[in-house]
């Protein structure tokens, strides 16, 4: 290595510590950035170029470089999307935070013809105004990633010859894989339509048009429609209601045969009187205080149930599904068959 | 009452032994507080001599529950018995916690 090289080198050991105390702000100020607008990576990598990888590139093109602050990927990193789109959105909060060098910057989706395909991703060189070198940041999807390293294990970039066919494939695959990032972005565009359309649906009152499913049934406990039943349950000791998730019951209300939301509300208006007196009869004479959220739509199930002549099979289906099946939840299934035989809902 | 605490490898047994009614809760709180501040781990609520359960029993329970989930840890209610388990359903617990 000459003297210039070398020089290069000196440099590079003597800022060190300060490569990898401003790597770090990056990264940090990076992954606080992207968990305030809420963007999923599926990685965010970083490193500092070690001085044997270094010593290599200037051993290779050494003359190229004047300085140090001519090598652009002393301090690199690399942000893996799940989406296509999020590129775009990664790179946009990339240009917020830092300068970038748009002359030596490239973006690698764009430099493809229109017959040829193989790495997409896009490439910023930035800089700080409070620091003299420039790093690099690599933004591209999951799949550009699995792509580039499969690609880099056949060694094309080692100049050892690989045989046409094998180079032919990575093509045929970088071109599928462009086509399933687009399908993926296409699915998650085509699912936030959906979502949006049927919170509109639940807000608006038109329950009977939600079909049930998860997505649906979670916009529907926005509206917290047990909490009118759960009050009233609680009244009875003057109880304080815990709330927790209430989405297990989902399963029970389609198995329960329930289609759409409006098919739950209806439950919900004829078989909250069944579930208050269950609730009576059961925490009416003790000192419970403390009751869940779950509550109840568990009484309103268990009513709908032995109102339907689902017994004590149907229960037991019921506490199997919302908590796992086990045996103990026959003896329960047994115990409120038997308590709301009594019970006034059941003979009405 | 009596509350054991037992570390075994990464889980944490806590054992109840007794009537967990509103004057032993104030002292069974007390003794729980080391597996609140190890509540990470799997925590193990060893109910075989558990006799009874007040809403104060309950909400130690449910302290329980909330510190492990805050701290990426996971509750067991073992060994109930059928009457603790009623006041579980009753009280809609039992949807709350893995019952083994």
């Amino acid at each position: 290595m000459d003297l210039h090289c070398e020089a290069i080198l000196d440099e590079y050991r003597e800022n060190l510590p300060r490569f990898l105390e401003v790597k770090e702000e990056i990264l940090s100020s990076l992954k606080s950035t992207f968990d305030e607008a809420g963007l999923l990576l599926a990685g965010l990598e970083s490193r500092v170029k070690t001085e044997s990888s270094l010593a290599g590139k200037l051993e290779l093109k050494g003359q190229k470089y004047k300085t140090l602050a001519d090598i652009t990927d002393i301090i690199g990193l690399r942000i893996i999307t799940f989406y296509i789109d999020d590129v775009d959105k990664v790179a946009s909060a990339v240009e917020r935070l830092f300068t970038v060098d748009w002359e030596n910057s490239v973006d690698k989706r764009k430099v493809h013809e229109i017959d040829s395909f193989g790495y997409l991703s896009l490439h910023y060189i930035c800089s700080r105004p409070d620091f003299p070198y420039r790093f690099e940041i690599q933004m591209r999807t999951v799949l550009q990633h699995a792509w580039a390293n499969m690609n880099h294990d056949t060694g094309y970039k080692s100049g050892v010859e690989v045989p046409k066919r094998y180079l032919r494939n990575l093509s045929r695959l970088a071109g599928m894989l462009e086509l399933v990032d687009e399908q993926f972005s296409l699915i998650r565009s085509e699912l936030t339509d959906y979502r949006r359309k049927v919170q509109a649906l639940v807000a608006s009152g038109n329950l009977d048009e939600v079909p049930l499913d998860g997505d649906t049934f979670r916009s529907f406990l926005g509206l917290h429609p047990f909490n009118q039943l759960n009050r009233r349950i609680a009244s009875v000791n003057q109880a304080e209601i815990q709330d927790v998730p209430l989405m297990n019951f989902m399963p029970v209300f389609k198995a329960m045969g329930c289609n759409t939301l409006g098919d739950i509300t209806r439950i919900i208006k004829e078989y909250s009187e069944g579930a208050y007196q269950i609730a009576c009869y059961q925490i009416g004479l003790t000192d419970l205080d403390i009751i869940s959220s779950s509550i109840g739509p568990q009484n309103l199930c268990i009513a709908f149930i032995l109102k339907r002549g689902g017994g004590r099979a149907g229960i037991k289906l019921m506490f199997d599904a919302l908590n796992g099946p086990s045996e103990s939840n026959e003896s329960i299934a047994a115990f409120l068959v038997e308590q709301a035989q009594d019970l006034p809902f059941m003979n009405q | 009452m009596e509350v054991k605490i037992n570390k075994q490898d990464s889980n944490i047994i806590v054992e109840f032994i007794g009537r967990l009614d509103t004057p032993a809760s104030v002292e069974a709180s007390q003794a729980i507080e080391p597996v609140l501040a190890d509540a990470g781990k799997t925590i193990i609520l060893e109910c075989k001599e558990l006799s009874y359960i007040s809403s104060s029993g309950l909400r130690i329970f449910l302290t329980i529950r909330k510190a492990a989930a805050a701290k990426g840890g996971k509750v067991i209610v073992r060994n109930i018995t059928d009457d603790i388990r009623h006041v579980f359903m009753m009280t809609g617990f039992l949807n709350l916690f893995e019952i083994q």
